[in-house]
């Protein structure tokens, strides 16, 4: 099977520190796809420059077969590559709906219209509360975005990059600062997902890891340090003995600060 | 690039969103919306010729302040040059009365025209910037078109143009009581308003509202929004030129200092009064700040200006969401 | 030839008082992310003084006088605005004070001088003309460009050469990582801001004998450092130069071949830039933020 998304060397640079150094990475079409690795391996600036966010110093990055290195990030977004950010990226002064509606809308390309009242679309409008009940948020439609709580910002970006109707989503540290209720939710909605949709995960909580991916990339430094299935991951002594000779990976997993 | 970003979410959190009336009832807005346009429309029945002239022109220039708002307040544009258009309508109708035709209609089409193009082809210098940066250029083209009037004689230069015949309307006789013109521009200004209130509503101003919200979001989500910024800039360049011809229309006589720095900070400044975002209340903010220049001006000695610079910094400090805020953070009280 | 010639020496004036004009909105935009739009209002506080107690070809000391009482009184206004816009937050909010404050200001000066169209004579020693290349030409504009290359030298030492510069060009660069390394931007900033504003009072008196002083000069002269900052780049101090350099040539190559479209040039000049390079024409940042 080809890979849906395909890394060789990719490479970005702050200055002289390599962040992300000559990464080749494949996931395949609907991979569930986990990125781990402690503060500072760069999975977050992996994610930037794979979403076109960063620019990539070196390397290429193949979506479905195509390079889309020098693409910019509203075409990736729009062959539906779409990511989620490490602090939730809303449209805080707008109501809860018209964050889900503004991704349902370019879908349905019908967000340069105004021969109407947006809530006239009545496709979009209902595909909209559709995403939103999804991730338990359709009571809040009315609320401002700026109103909600973290862990439901999080489930509204949740809900807003399924809506924009992607093939891959990058998930930034899904879970952070959700309690353990949201956290379950969020699995919940993972795990209900259809098999089509392929997705890329960091994630520091390695339950959610284990129990949602087929696949774990453990990145190092900014390089690859092992890849392959969880059970593999567990055992490879690579990527224990890389982490300051702690004796089990969960340990030093868990006591990220983050 | 890092400046744009950080002036931009702060043009967000100056703004609201618009987006309040869904919720509500379209009984309730009803109930508001036509007794305030029962009591506009039977204003010439009862008041006397000068204060219809000053409603007039109140209209005319709330119809400006809109065309700020629909950047400011929706997409988060702060401008200051909304009165080149403005001054385009404006002299484009009265040209168009003095040389073609004394018909309102064409005269407010050819305003509307004439405020569009103008902005098509200054608009994409501005709309490559973001917040001060835009409030930086928008000054900048504003002033130019400003001197630009001032010193083509083409257009009368200083002297600005005279001689504009009073308008007529679908070939009839030529209105010159106050109130047929009152009427007219009062019908105008209510259509405009309309037809802004609808694009809020409409994806395209929930597009503009991501805009103003979160653009690199709005990227990440797929869009392209440079050319719905541009899109918007346009519209509501049309809008400032059809307040235009409306001015014109009513004054019949257009000098540079109608799309000078004055008229573009007082529409700003009626914007940032009545509360960003909202469409009402910077309405409501264009007939005090007007009220306050020409009536409360000739009462101090003709400083007016002076008057208005405090309220520059007194609203900044004392009414820092518009007066469509206040009426907000009472219903969030109650 | 020698039309072109005062044409160029008259640009090279223009562009001189241009420089000190919008040396300081450069630096204060680029510092703080502040649009002063009171910066006009500054500049023709100065102009004012030189009426006061220069008008009519005053004595060198009076002239003097006048020049340094400028300076006092734009560094006042400049560090109350900057106080003003250091009470918001909000990049709107200290655009729209430093907007009421212009206002306030041109007001009062207006209620003051009235509305007429006051001119200035060049202080008594340097009122002649002398002969450049067999034109003649006035003495004091050659001055005003001398001072013009002394304040260009001077800023220069200044700001890239001395340590107090290296703060002020990394307050531009990224003031947030400034002010984690300790240092009291805020004191920088205001110093800042009050110094501009000193400069474009400066501005004023010395460039009352060529433009006057009359109500709505603020804003003209306030378009004009507007045009010089965007093209010569935000927060750029050898753009300032630059851009004043060019904006000079532009408006008096102008003035002298289409004076009725001379507005037309210095937008089209501007519309251009921004075409080509968006960010002017020698940005502070670029070093910085790729």
């Amino acid at each position: 099977m080809t890979p849906l998304l395909e890394l060789r060397g990719l490479t970005h640079t702050y200055g002289s520190l390599r962040a992300v150094d000559q990464v080749d990475l494949a996931v395949l079409p609907g991979e569930r796809h986990a990125l781990i690795g402690p503060n500072g391996a760069g999975k977050s600036t992996l994610f930037a420059t794979v979403a076109g966010t960063l620019p990539a110093t070196a390397g290429t990055v193949l979506f479905d077969g195509q390079d889309i290195t020098a693409q910019r990030e509203s075409e990736r977004a729009r062959r539906g590559l779409l990511r989620t950010y490490q602090h939730a990226s809303l449209f805080l002064n707008c109501s809860v709906l018209d964050n889900v509606a503004l991704a349902v809308q370019r879908v349905d390309r019908v967000a340069h219209r105004f021969d109407r009242a947006a809530r006239r679309f009545g496709r979009t409008q209902s595909r909209a509360l559709e995403h939103l009940d999804a991730v338990g948020l359709a009571g809040r439609a009315a609320d401002h975005a700026a109103a909600l709580s973290h862990g439901e910002r999080r489930q509204l970006e949740v809900a807003m990059v399924l809506a924009a109707h992607p093939t891959l989503v990058m998930f930034d540290e899904p879970t952070a600062g959700m309690s353990a209720a949201e956290t379950e939710r969020f699995a919940d909605l993972v795990e209900r997902l259809p098999d089509s949709l392929t997705l890329l995960i960091v994630e520091h909580d390695l339950d959610v890891v284990f129990r949602l991916a087929d696949r774990v990339t453990v990145l190092h430094l900014g390089k690859v340090l092992a890849s392959g299935p969880p059970e593999q991951i567990r055992a490879d002594d690579a990527v224990r003995s890389a982490y300051l000779g702690a004796a089990r990976t969960e340990d030093l997993f868990t006591g990220d600060p983050r | 690039m890092k400046a744009a970003s950080r002036t931009m979410t702060s043009a967000a959190d100056r703004t609201q969103a618009v987006d309040d009336t869904r919720g509500r009832p379209a009984a309730r807005a009803a109930l508001v919306a036509v007794p305030v346009l029962v009591v506009l429309t039977a204003a010439p029945l009862v008041l006397g010729a000068y204060p219809v002239s000053t409603m007039t022109r109140i209209l005319a220039f709330a119809v400006l302040v809109l065309s700020v708002d629909l950047l400011t307040g929706v997409t988060g544009l702060p401008t200051l040059g909304q009165a080149a258009y403005f001054g385009a309508g404006a002299y484009t109708a009265a040209l168009v009365g003095i040389h073609l035709t004394s018909d309102a209609l064409v005269q407010a089409l050819a305003g509307l025209a004439a405020g569009l193009v103008t902005a098509a082809v200054t608009g994409w210098v501005a709309v490559r910037a973001r917040g001060i940066v835009f409030l930086m250029l928008t000054l900048a083209i504003g002033e130019s078109v400003h001197q630009v009037a001032d010193t083509w004689s083409a257009v009368g230069a200083s002297n600005g143009l005279a001689g504009m015949p009073p308008i007529s309307l679908f070939g009839g006789a030529p209105l010159v009581a106050a109130g047929f013109v009152y009427w007219w521009v009062l019908a105008v200004a209510v259509i405009v308003y309309a037809a802004v209130a609808l694009v809020v509503r409409s994806p395209y101003g929930r597009t503009l509202r991501g805009i103003r919200d979160n653009e690199p979001r709005l990227r990440a989500l797929g869009y392209r929004p440079a050319l719905a910024r541009y899109g918007v800039f346009c519209m509501a360049g049309a809008v400032a030129g059809a307040g235009g011809a409306l001015w014109a229309a009513h004054t019949r006589f257009v000098s540079p200092g109608d799309l000078g720095f004055e008229v573009a900070a007082l529409a700003l400044l009626s914007v940032v009064i009545g509360g960003a975002g909202s469409l009402w209340g910077p309405c409501l903010g264009a007939a005090l700040v007007l009220l306050v220049r020409d009536n409360l001006s000739a009462s101090i000695g003709g400083h007016g200006p002076l008057v208005l610079g405090l309220a520059f910094v007194a609203v900044v400090f004392l009414l820092p969401r518009g007066i469509a805020g206040i009426r907000r953070r009472k219903e969030r009280l109650s | 030839m020698a039309t072109y010639l005062v044409s160029v020496l008259n640009g090279l004036a223009m562009g001189a008082l241009l420089f000190a004009i919008a040396l300081g909105l450069s630096l204060v935009f680029g510092m703080m992310d502040v649009l002063n739009l009171a910066h006009g209002a500054v500049y023709l506080v100065g102009a004012y003084i030189a009426v006061a107690l220069a008008a009519d070809g005053a004595s060198p000391a009076a002239f003097v006088l006048a020049v340094l009482l400028a300076g006092v009184a734009g560094a006042v206004l400049g560090g109350l605005l900057a106080g003003l816009t250091r009470a918001t937050p909000h990049h709107l909010d200290q655009a729209l004070l430093t907007l009421g404050v212009s206002l306030v200001v041109a007001e009062t000066l207006s209620a003051v001088f009235g509305n007429d169209v006051h001119s200035i004579a060049a202080p008594a020693p340097v009122a002649g003309s002398v002969t450049v290349f067999g034109e003649t030409y006035p003495v004091y504009r050659l001055l005003v460009i001398a001072f013009g290359l002394v304040l260009a030298a001077g800023v220069y030492v200044l700001v890239e050469r001395s340590p107090l510069g290296s703060l002020i060009r990394a307050t531009v660069a990224d003031r947030g990582m400034v002010s984690a390394l300790g240092v009291n931007t805020g004191r920088v900033l205001v110093g800042v801001f009050a110094a501009g504003a000193g400069l474009a009072a400066v501005g004023g008196v010395l460039a009352g004998p060529i433009l006057g002083a009359q109500p709505g000069l603020d804003e003209k002269v306030l378009l004009l450092a507007l045009v010089v900052v965007v093209i010569g780049g935000l927060g750029s101090v050898r753009g300032a130069l630059l851009g004043a350099v060019l904006i000079g040539q532009v408006q008096a190559l102008g003035t002298a071949l289409l004076p009725e479209y001379a507005s037309f040039l210095i937008f089209a000049a501007m519309g251009l830039v921004l075409l080509l390079r968006p960010a002017g024409l020698l940005p502070a940042r670029a070093a910085v933020h790729a």
